[in-house]
């Protein structure tokens, strides 16, 4: 019999001839009365607990709590290519995190390299606006040059503001930097790039030019 | 027989002290009815209020949330600022609906609350009028209650709606019997239909646990068929927004959802106050046999706030069962009722017969 038949049916032999039967069995699902009432009462249990401890309520009271906010460590809201303190990325160009994309949100601009001759990376550009926080780019780096930081005040009011450009400079990553003990030299080899360098493609090219109040419409993120 | 110490309850409706006006000054009477009306109204609308905030405030924390907190202290104002929003919104019906039933459907849902409002006995002073039938009054008009929610459903000549009110009808009419006679039991005990005669035969203790667990299991049935009649979850089926988007009330807005909506929360705690009123001593203090220093310090207690405090603890309990149970499905909703609960009410009223002859039932009168 299955969890919830009431009806059983059966063959019997009567006379000789075997005739079919229906059994019938009605307290049989009432007998399973008192554990659904044990589950109920252990809902509500559940839900009087709750009740009672109101300190654990997860909901946060957001623009008050601004200065105190804390996030989960893995919580995602903002791609950023870390640099070091001396302002120095990894990224080699490989471009391995633009296939990794599901999206094409990524595109890796390389140049040729002035003093070293291989691929570098010219401007690295995200764009936030089809981006759906995957982490799939971050994990795909072999180098390790990118992280997903908590800046999740993010809006703006014009969406091509959502066309980043991630690395802070054009130019080799910090381990053959590094390596260059000339510091004219290595300047020299550095292009600074802003964070709406790149292509625009909302407004055949032209950079949005912000207003003095936009002028950072994200909270910088510390590299 | 009353027991000595035990003060006598008299009980005086403001119907008693009009017609006591109306042989003399009948523009008294007028007054004092038209003063009791406007009470109702303000009454029907604070407790909306209340309710409103109240089970937003209950469900959240329920559920690990903080519920409205922006507008007031703690979101105390919220139900004002949503009453003026919605009495400003748009009233729209439907172009193929049927204008006239449309508009009566939310009136009667509201009037029939209002009208058992007027019978609730609140305290010995508080009681509108003390309706010689009550009980058959309260039962009567419970299922005239649907009625507003089948016409609001058929007017608007959507699918949804039509399919909401019809669950609504054939769940209404299916529980009614269940509430009736877990009523009944009550009835019996109390030898009286009358509201306030139910709570004064109650002085002694109430039927909850006078009865020998008849009582306590007719409690128990008349939540339930009270929960379903007033479409509450388990068995807001009329309104399931995940299947009927909203049910009876799909094509209403402004402010006649807004009287639907009055209705849903007033009869909330219509169903509090009649569970109080049957099982719970109503404005009765509690009693325990013969403790009399505990029995004279819980007389000092005003039998009003008894009622209100009551209500309370049931109005919560309505909502804790609301915010921890999931919906039914509608053949499950009609399971329960035809092969659990009836039986158990045709029982439990045999029962109680029973324990009525044999005189079994403690502290007998
Ligand atoms: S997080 Fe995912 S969608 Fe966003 S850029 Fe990285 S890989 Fe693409
Ligand atoms: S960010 Fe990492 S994966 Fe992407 S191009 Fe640079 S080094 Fe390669």
């Amino acid at each position: 019999m299955t969890e919830f038949q009431q009806i059983e049916r059966k063959q019997i032999t009567f006379g000789g001839k075997p005739v079919p039967v229906a059994v019938v069995h009605p307290l049989d699902r009432a007998s399973k009365a008192p554990s659904v009432l044990k589950g109920l009462v252990r809902g509500m249990r559940l839900t009087l607990g709750y009740f009672l401890r109101p300190w654990k309520v997860v909901t946060r009271q957001y623009p008050e709590n601004r200065q105190t906010l804390r996030f989960p460590q893995r919580y995602r809201a903002m791609l950023t290519m870390i640099h070091d303190s001396q302002g120095f990325h990894r990224c080699t160009a490989c471009k391995l995190c633009e296939k990794a994309c599901p999206n094409g949100s990524i595109r890796v601009i390389t140049q040729k390299g002035l003093l070293e001759g291989v691929n570098k990376l010219d401007q690295y550009i995200w764009r936030m606006d089809s981006c759906l926080l995957c982490n799939a780019c971050v994990q795909a780096c072999p180098f390790g040059a990118l992280k997903m930081t908590h800046s999740f005040e993010n809006a703006v009011y014009d969406r091509r503001l959502l066309v980043y450009n991630l690395n802070r400079y054009a130019g080799p990553p910090a381990k053959v930097l590094a390596a260059e003990p000339d510091t004219a030299k290595r300047r020299q080899m550095m292009e600074p790039r802003g964070r709406f360098d790149g292509p625009l493609p909302l407004n055949e090219g032209l950079k949005p030019v912000l207003a003095k109040t936009q002028e950072s419409p994200v909270r910088e993120t510390s590299a | 027989m009353m027991s000595v110490g035990q003060p006598a309850w008299e009980v005086v409706t403001v119907a008693d002290r009009a017609e006591y006006w109306l042989e003399s000054h009948w523009y008294f009477a007028v007054a004092y009815m038209i003063l009791a009306v406007l009470a109702v109204a303000a009454m029907v609308v604070a407790l909306g209020m209340g309710l409103i905030y109240g089970e937003r405030k209950i469900a959240a924390h329920f559920q690990c949330r903080m519920g409205p907190m922006r507008v007031g202290y703690h979101g105390i104002l919220q139900s004002i600022a949503d009453t003026i929003k919605l009495l400003l919104k748009e009233d729209i019906v439907p172009e193929r609906a049927d204008k006239v039933l449309h508009l009566v459907g939310p009136f009667l849902t509201l009037v029939v609350t209002i009208l058992i409002l007027g019978v609730l006995p609140y305290s010995p002073l508080l009681q509108l009028a003390d309706v010689s039938l009550g009980v058959l009054y309260l039962t009567a008009l419970s299922g005239l209650s649907v009625l507003g929610l089948l016409l609001g459903g058929w007017s608007s000549n959507n699918k949804w709606s039509l399919l909401g009110g019809m669950r609504a009808a054939a769940q209404v009419i299916s529980y009614e019997i269940t509430a009736t006679l877990a009523l009944l039991v009550v009835t019996m005990f109390a030898g009286t239909l009358t509201l306030s005669g139910i709570v004064q035969s109650q002085a002694q203790g109430w039927w909850v646990w006078r009865a020998h667990g008849v009582g306590l299991l007719s409690m128990g049935l008349f939540m339930i068929a009270a929960t379903a009649e007033i479409n509450r979850t388990p068995f807001d089926i009329p309104e399931g927004e995940s299947e009927l988007t909203g049910g009876f009330h799909t094509e209403y807005s402004g402010l006649r959802f807004a009287f639907f909506f009055l209705a849903e929360f007033i009869n909330m705690f219509v169903v509090a106050g009649i569970t109080v009123t049957l099982f719970l001593g109503g404005w009765m203090p509690l009693r325990i046999g013969n403790w009399e220093t505990f029995n004279n310090l819980m007389g000092l207690i005003p039998p009003s706030l008894w009622f209100l405090g009551k209500v309370v603890v049931m109005v919560f309990v309505l909502m804790w069962f609301r915010w921890t149970f999931p919906r039914m499905r509608v053949d499950q909703l009609m399971r329960l009722e035809w092969k659990f609960l009836l039986p158990i009410g045709f029982i439990n009223l045999f029962a109680a017969a029973v324990i009525i002859l044999c005189k079994w039932y403690f502290f007998p009168v």
